[in-house]
């Protein structure tokens, strides 16, 4: 295991179990993870907590990283849960450690505009690129998008510094 | 074994993509002195299964470069299941892996249900075991009827479409729907199987074994199809460990990794079956395997519909389903529950939960996170497409362009799954 001074909580849920860690700190964790046998990333991904009234307190980070690792020999399965906050937000890219993370990093980036540093490519891969905004984020609207090739189209799309 | 063509240039570069996994290329002049070209390789091409674009540098016929252009197929679907109660996002989880809707249904609903802690009856566990297996054969028999045209034997599509054409008679039974099924859900399954189904299910399952001995005599002999496939692709398995490929991808390349059999879910561990490998880890190596799958589904099928149990397919609760329509003239209670599920629907405590199970592709995984509300605050889709994708560069390196249609086939992705 990573040392303990690294973990900041960790728990149970629903039969998964769980460590956060700083954000600063998520690849150095990461990484003491691999060499202790969790060699496989599952997936990376993000969860957006604006005005989530589940979690009790103000003033905790919005974005919540999260990473799911596998040791494919024991079974074991453990979730490292970073919180991070910013406009953008940055966190170290964890591709050098995990491959399939290359493009689970531009997915987030693509989604919720998290900058990972030190990302060989990180640009959208869902989203065209000339895409304004990040879709994932809770303060995106569903259904905000106008009709493609309408007259309003032109103007939403135009990103507001330039409008 | 060579790596294919292009041994032998000596103007080369090494990219490290992983510990121990490398591409080779060459330099900006090609093998016999020309300039790469560069081309586009889709989106619409139809060999690519759907609207992959590969940006593609080729030395003559050789490809030096490859670079995936993802999205085209991009329909958000995770948002919009952060848009729908808890009970309606299951519509949504049909839609990304298009071929195998009940087993997308599957991760979810299990997810749902570990956190909020339900255990489904005996029946609809049994119930949903059959449904994912026929699945895994309908998107298998796709796999191995568009594989089969692409590489110039026409008529596996008229003999695989003709099978999957029954499982989808089966899916409208069962459901109402012959693709978009929606049968499985959180709770239960949406209704009990039909002893017509039953009926057409028995059938399928004593003819199903002499249909794949056909498709095997059309193709695992063939010259031409052993030709185009053998020594192509090849992912070795350390490879493909370190490039998180899942499902037949991985288990062509030797490694016996099954979620089935590793961590067993609906009652996996239940049923006797082999998990299909094989070391060859090449194009023909991963048809092995899907063929040997196709086997053990009809297997596993055959257990399923000797011991469905009696009982109900649904869990009782009424703050999670719907009230039987009898109860609504008689129990006030019941319009109540009914009124409330359908209106406002249930909550689901706070927590987040992972859930992988075994599609036909590989590991189909469903993160749900809950803030305690009627609305899922974050559902997401791991697909096992979208990260099967990503050894394309590593397989198809200095190959022939047309062993590419070969490769992109055999890894078998949706591209509904990659850019959901």
């Amino acid at each position: 295991m990573i040392a303990e001074n690294l973990i900041v909580d960790r728990g149970v849920s629903a039969g998964d179990s769980w460590i956060t860690v700083a954000g600063e700190s998520a690849h150095e964790a990461l990484s003491g993870l691999k060499e202790a046998g969790y060699q496989l990333l599952v997936f990376l991904t993000c969860v957006d907590h604006l005005a989530d009234s589940s979690r009790h307190g103000g003033g905790a980070p919005r974005y919540e990283l999260v990473y799911q690792l596998r040791n494919m020999d024991t079974l074991e399965q453990l979730r490292v849960r970073a919180f991070v906050d910013g406009d953008p937000p940055h966190v170290e890219s964890v591709s050098d450690l995990f491959p399939p993370a290359n493009w689970d990093e531009r997915e987030t980036y693509d989604m919720f505009g998290i900058v990972f540093e030190n990302h060989p490519d990180l640009t959208r891969i869902l989203m065209p690129d000339d895409w304004v905004g990040h879709p994932l984020r809770r303060d995106y609207p569903v259904g905000g998008e106008v009709v493609e090739f309408s007259e309003e189209h032109e103007t939403w799309q135009t990103a507001p510094d330039k409008a | 074994m060579a790596d294919g063509p292009g041994q032998g240039v000596t103007d080369t570069d090494t990219t490290v993509i992983g510990q121990g996994v490398t591409v080779t290329r060459t330099g900006e002049t090609g093998a016999f002195g020309g300039e790469l070209l560069t081309i586009n390789f889709g989106p619409h091409h139809p060999s690519t299964h759907g609207v992959l674009r590969l940006i593609v540098d080729l030395d003559g016929e050789q490809v030096k470069r490859i670079k995936p252009v993802i999205g085209y197929l991009h329909t958000g679907i995770e948002k919009q299941a952060e848009a729908l109660r808890w009970q309606q996002a299951v519509v949504v989880t049909d839609r990304h892996d298009y071929l195998s809707p009940p087993i997308n249904n599957l991760a979810y609903a299990l997810a749902v249900e570990r956190l909020m802690g339900v255990d489904v009856p005996p029946r609809a566990k049994v119930l949903r075991v059959i449904m994912s297996e026929l699945t895994r054969l309908a998107s298998h028999l796709v796999w191995l009827g568009t594989s089969g045209i692409e590489l110039g034997a026409s008529t596996m599509l008229m003999y695989c479409f003709r099978e999957r054409d029954s499982i989808l008679d089966m899916n409208e039974e069962i459901s109402g729907y012959r693709m978009h099924t929606s049968y499985i859900r959180p709770g239960g399954v949406m209704a009990d199987a039909t002893p017509r189904f039953l009926d057409m299910l028995d059938k399928f399952i004593g003819v199903m074994p002499g249909h794949v001995d056909e498709y095997e005599d059309l193709l695992t002999m063939n010259p031409i199809w052993r030709s185009r496939t053998m020594g192509i692709g090849r992912l070795p398995a350390q490879d493909a460990k370190v490039l998180g490929a899942s499902g037949p991808m991985l288990r062509g390349s030797g490694v016996a990794w099954d979620l089935r059999k590793q961590m067993p879910y609906s009652g996996y561990e239940d049923y006797e079956f082999e998990v299909a490998t094989s070391d060859l880890c090449d194009c023909y190596g991963r048809y092995l395997v899907r063929i040997k799958e196709m086997r053990e589904s009809v297997k596993i099928l055959r257990q399923a519909l000797d011991r469905l149990p009696d009982g109900p397919v649904n869990v009782d609760d009424r703050k999670m389903l719907p009230p039987p329509r009898e109860e609504l003239e008689t129990s006030m209670e019941a319009v109540i529950h009914h009124f409330k599920l359908f209106t406002e629907g249930y909550s689901v405590p706070p927590g987040d939960v992972y859930q992988a199970v075994e599609s036909g592709r590989g590991e189909n995984g469903c993160y749900v996170v809950s803030d305690g509300t009627h609305k899922p605050r974050r559902v997401k889709f791991r697909a096992a497409s979208f990260v099967n994708l990503q050894p394309l560069e590593r397989m198809a390196m200095n190959h022939m362009i047309a062993d590419m249609v070969a490769i992109i086939g055999t890894a078998d992705t949706v591209l509904g799954d990659v850019d959901r």
